[in-house]
């Protein structure tokens, strides 16, 4: 992997805010557990810093550039309708 | 013989009712349901939820619009599940999802939902084999003490019987599972997939009144089902095909889609049959359990019942809320593998395709 040279690769980076570090770490440890299904071609970061969850995506081509991030996207969009619907709920009782 | 020596069984009971909540979605079923094991030993099923993908006539389901159907229903799936069953969240013990084997996409959507929901409550996950969730469910719910297992449906076809803490496979299909011969068939001939295309074939072949000729493939304790599918859609192309069903003036051989639906599926599951028989036959049990979708079919429970009885034994199926695809079978197979213990850390917590995690890779800690 050392060997590829990526500096003529596509590089695409998403932020998305969220209500919380603590949220947007929660979104980063649900996502971040599935691999990329093309890793050689596709090398994916995934961070937060501060409330934002922030990824890279470096790809080979554009159409996988669009397709990694389209995934991620819809992976996000999933866990933040999941927080929004549970979220309130799960800070209303401490967990014992 | 099995049963013979009454071994304690490694699961105590309950300390303290505990409760689980358990999410399947690895084909176009979705389905949330929560189960308590309460400290007398008993078993409550206190919700079950499910929410069907189902695609217009003549079409099937593809991985990506039912990873979209998932996600869209997910949150009304499961919290009417827990609404349903008079909960909060905070009271489950460990939230239990499938794990695999099934479609990659549909399955992961429904683990990110899971795994949320464990960062979001601090609850532990439990993944799940899906065929070891039919089983468990099918056990819990008829009573069979240690029956040999036929599980078929659209994604599986198997022969199971329970030895020394695994569920081993002794005969399953060398192609497509049974559920999926008959869902194509149905695509063929145009018929909906409202409820499912299983059950409407059942209802066509009722109608069916002539036996055509199909191969009967058995090999040993495992069956082909392929070809079978290729045969009885060449009959579709057979000059003696009417699709409307109705003769033109008296002219009697002719072959309608009722009598291949009566065809194919006294054929397959004649083979089943008899692929379970050599099952009990080899291990000497007498009884029979029917857990899967087609497990629902009435004709196949019927046939199984006649072979079960030339033999001294018994058939245990569940009915539709219990053999098609559900949440509650998976929060059940779940929650028997916390109580011995186990647990899936997050990290950990993938999908994993079918073929790939087999019936028999599962450590059955909970039996003797």
């Amino acid at each position: 992997m050392t060997d590829v040279d990526h500096s003529s690769w596509h590089k695409v980076t998403v932020r998305v805010p969220f209500a919380s570090a603590k949220h947007a770490s929660i979104a980063k440890q649900v996502i971040e557990v599935d691999k990329e299904l093309q890793p050689q071609v596709v090398v994916r970061t995934i961070d937060v810093e501060g409330e934002e969850l922030v990824a890279t995506f470096t790809t080979l081509t554009i159409r996988l550039a669009r397709l990694a991030s389209n995934a991620f996207l819809e992976n996000v969009d999933l866990v933040v309708r999941t927080i929004q619907e549970f979220g309130e709920d799960a800070e209303r009782r401490p967990a014992l | 013989m099995p049963g013979k020596i009454r071994k304690r069984s490694p699961l105590k009971l309950p300390d303290k009712p505990y409760i689980a909540l358990g999410l399947e979605g690895s084909a176009n079923k979705l389905g949330a349901g929560v189960i308590k094991h309460a400290p007398n030993g008993s078993t409550t099923v206190l919700s079950n939820v499910r929410h069907t993908y189902i695609t217009p006539p003549g079409e099937g389901f593809l991985p990506r619009d039912t990873a979209q159907h998932h996600r869209q229903w997910a949150m009304s799936v499961i919290k009417d599940a827990i609404e349903k069953a008079g909960i909060s969240m905070h009271d489950i013990d460990c939230i239990c999802y499938t794990k695999g084997p099934g479609m990659g996409a549909p399955l992961t959507s429904v683990a990110l939902v899971a795994r949320t929901l464990s960062l979001l409550y601090n609850k532990p996950l439990v993944g799940v084999n899906h065929c070891v969730g039919h089983i468990e469910m099918g056990r819990q719910i008829t009573g069979a003490q240690n029956p040999v297992v036929l599980y078929v449906s659209g994604g599986n076809t198997q022969v199971i019987a329970y030895s020394q803490q695994c569920y081993r496979i002794f005969g399953e299909t060398l192609d497509i599972a049974v559920g999926n011969c008959l869902d194509r068939f149905a695509r063929v001939i145009n018929l909906p997939n409202d409820p499912s295309p299983g059950y409407n074939i059942e209802q066509e072949a009722k109608k069916g009144t002539r036996l055509l000729p199909l191969p009967y493939t058995t090999k040993g304790m495992d069956v082909s089902l392929s070809g079978i599918l290729t045969s009885t859609e060449a009959y579709t192309m057979d000059k003696r095909f009417r699709s409307d069903g109705r003769a033109d003036d008296g002219d009697k051989d002719i072959i309608t889609p009722q009598d291949l639906c009566f065809s194919l599926q006294e054929t397959v599951f004649a083979m089943l049959v008899e692929i379970t028989e050599r099952a009990m036959a080899h291990i000497g049990s007498k009884e029979v359990l029917i857990v899967g979708g087609v497990g629902c079919n009435e004709r196949l429970q019927e046939m199984m019942g006649v072979m079960a009885q030339e033999r001294g034994g018994q058939v245990f199926a569940t009915d539709e809320r219990f053999c098609i695809d559900n949440g509650i079978m998976i929060a059940q197979a779940g929650l028997l593998s916390y109580r011995m213990g186990f647990q899936t850390p997050i990290t950990k917590s993938t999908c994993t395709q079918r073929q790939v995690f087999r019936t028999d890779q599962v450590h059955v800690a909970w039996r003797a």
